[in-house]
């Protein structure tokens, strides 16, 4: 497998190539960030509509506003906090309430610049994104989604946070179209369902194995819309199997897990069991032994679903 | 420039001034003195300088006005209504439930608003991207901006300051209405970011520094943009917070205003005279 795997952000900067190939309007923006996001292409075959700013993640912010005004749709990739916690007002204001037509990526989302420590870390994207109305979040889960979800971003018009990992990461589903707000059961079960969404599908799937021989046979749903998310998707696996677990690269608190159990808190009361990494600043490592030290590696994840099913090894 | 067109801008910068305190009728309170003390500067902009139709409010080609100081807003209001984008009755609903013309100005609730400012520190981005935006567009359109003096701490500023020389947008000009006071003091004792002129002119910028409360070189400055081709434009216009309302004059405590009855008739009184006496010339 691991050949096949894909560097998440060359596979996002290839979308929005080809996408531009066909929409003159499309622009990318860099913070000194655009090399590593997969840009080099772009910036070789369109360098009048390629941008680079230097490190000013607020200017860029307000900037892409106003590019949007006069009809541009501007692309900013940066590493996750420094598109997002750094320019919060500026996506606030200039970018939600202004509802301009830009799409901002956060790359090496998560806990994925492991080593770099909690400075580059970003677990709070998704909560506070998401608290900007008529902002779409989006984390795709595999090299094929990502694709599909850039050109779904780019077509929607508003503002939209999408959030890639930089872990090389294999193909995990068949391809299908992209529809924003709307989840995908990846496999069928009736003991539990998992929701998850973004750089953790791999592991879940593999947990979701490990599970079935165990004799726990899990709903597995893919959320590649974090918000607006797909409640009917959510309530009906609720009424199904009764009891809910979410993962994420993202604090327990404020993202999908909370997203989640605010929609069923209102439409179907099941209990909700919360994977992610804790409310506080994480610590550093290599990339999979930090994971397997917050429970989100595949053993760690199946572990937590067993315990939470009554059924543990 | 005639003398004729400097008058009549004068007469219409009185009739905005007029039109501020209507607002704050109807409302009660306002940020007043800002708002007069860039009126002379926004009248020649929506009077004389920019390409508009307010009956198009959209029109591509159209110049673009940002009030990155948004609470000013009021000036921006008055030019709208006595430039004729909405009726003059919008102005008896500031302050009111659902108002077009909230404390600080909404693109998508008033004809003529182009981003939603107020936070500080926003508008020079914004005016950056329109900028680049609109060169690239290559219809000639312009991007005008104001910026107030007390906002210029704020480090966003300076990422603009950066990205407007960086990519030569002669197209791109910032007023900062140099009036002197922010809202606990005089700008120099709070923070000072003197001298202005000079820290843009570092920047890249192509600067001048104007009396903003004298029409007569408010439009010559206007006339003479791009004050340099390549560059973007800079003018410090020194101002007076509060002008037009001698008791509001240069006076810290007039940034926001809550006037009593007597006050407002005061206030009145004294800027329907000063259009009086415009008129008669």
């Amino acid at each position: 497998m691991a050949a096949q795997n894909a560097d998440p952000r060359k596979t996002f900067g290839a979308a929005v190539l080809e996408a531009a190939k066909s929409n003159d309007n499309i622009v990318v923006l860099s913070a000194d960030s655009g090399g590593s996001s997969g840009f080099g292409d772009f910036q070789k075959q369109y360098p009048d509509r390629y941008y680079e700013f230097g490190i000013m993640e607020q200017g860029v912010v307000g900037i892409a506003a106003g590019m949007a005004t006069t009809g541009r749709i501007p692309v900013f990739c940066a590493i996750a906090p420094f598109a997002t916690s750094r320019p919060y007002e500026m996506f606030r204001n200039d970018l939600g309430y202004m509802r301009q037509n830009v799409k901002i990526v956060g790359r090496n989302g998560g806990i994925s610049y492991s080593d770099l420590g909690a400075t580059h870390h970003s677990l709070e994207d998704y909560a506070i994104i998401r608290m900007i109305p008529g902002v779409t979040v989006l984390a795709p889960q595999d090299p094929g989604e990502i694709t599909v979800a850039v050109n779904a971003m780019l077509t929607h018009d508003g503002p939209v946070y999408m959030r890639i990992g930089n872990e090389p990461i294999p193909e995990l589903f068949n391809r299908k179209p992209f529809v924003i707000g709307k989840g995908n059961v990846e496999q069928e079960g009736d003991d539990v369902t998992i929701i998850m969404t973004g750089t953790v599908a791999g592991a879940v799937l593999e947990a979701a194995e490990l599970l079935e021989r165990d004799g726990v046979r899990a709903r597995v749903i893919g959320m590649p819309t974090v918000f607006p998310i797909d409640a009917e998707l959510v309530v009906e696996s609720a009424k199904r199997t009764g009891k809910i677990v979410t993962v994420e690269e993202h604090y327990v608190i404020g993202g999908l897990g909370t997203i989640v159990q605010e929609v069923c808190s209102e439409r179907a009361q099941v209990p909700v069991k919360k994977l992610g990494v804790p409310h506080t600043y994480a610590t550093s490592g290599p990339y999979q032994q930090l994971l397997a030290h917050y429970g989100l590696d595949a053993s760690g994840i199946a572990a937590s679903v067993r315990e939470f099913v009554g059924n543990p090894v | 420039m005639s003398d004729q067109i400097v008058r009549e801008l004068e007469l219409q910068a009185a009739r905005c001034r007029r039109a501020v305190v209507r607002m704050i009728r109807s409302s009660g309170c306002g940020h007043l003195g800002g708002a007069m003390s860039c009126m002379d500067i926004i009248t020649a902009l929506y009077f004389h300088t920019m390409r508009l139709d307010p009956a198009n409010p959209k029109m591509k080609n159209r110049d673009r006005f940002i009030l990155s100081a948004g609470h000013k807003c009021m000036a921006q209001y008055a030019a709208l209504a006595e430039r004729g984008y909405f009726p003059a009755d919008v102005l008896n609903t500031y302050g009111k439930l659902g108002a077009k013309i909230p404390g600080h100005p909404d693109m998508h609730k008033l004809p003529g608003v182009e981003a939603n400012t107020g936070a500080l520190g926003h508008g020079l981005s914004i005016s950056t991207g329109i900028a680049l935006g609109l060169r690239a567009d290559g219809d000639g359109a312009r991007v005008f901006t104001v910026l107030g003096d007390g906002e210029l701490p704020e480090g966003s500023n300076w990422e603009a300051a950066a990205a407007a020389a960086h990519f030569g947008l002669d197209n791109l000009t910032a007023f900062v209405d140099d009036n002197g006071l922010q809202i606990s003091g005089r700008t120099t004792d709070i923070m000072n970011m003197q001298p202005i002129a000079q820290k843009f002119a570092s920047f890249g910028w192509a600067v001048r520094e104007i009396d903003g409360n004298d029409m007569a070189p408010v439009v010559a400055c206007h006339d003479a943009l791009p004050l340099e081709k390549g560059k973007p434009s800079l003018i410090v216009a020194h101002t007076v917070k509060g002008k037009g309302l001698t008791f509001a004059e240069d006076q810290v405590g007039y940034h926001y205003w809550k006037p009593s009855a007597e006050q407002l008739q005061k206030a009145e009184q004294e800027l329907d005279a000063a259009i009086k006496s415009k008129e008669v010339r």
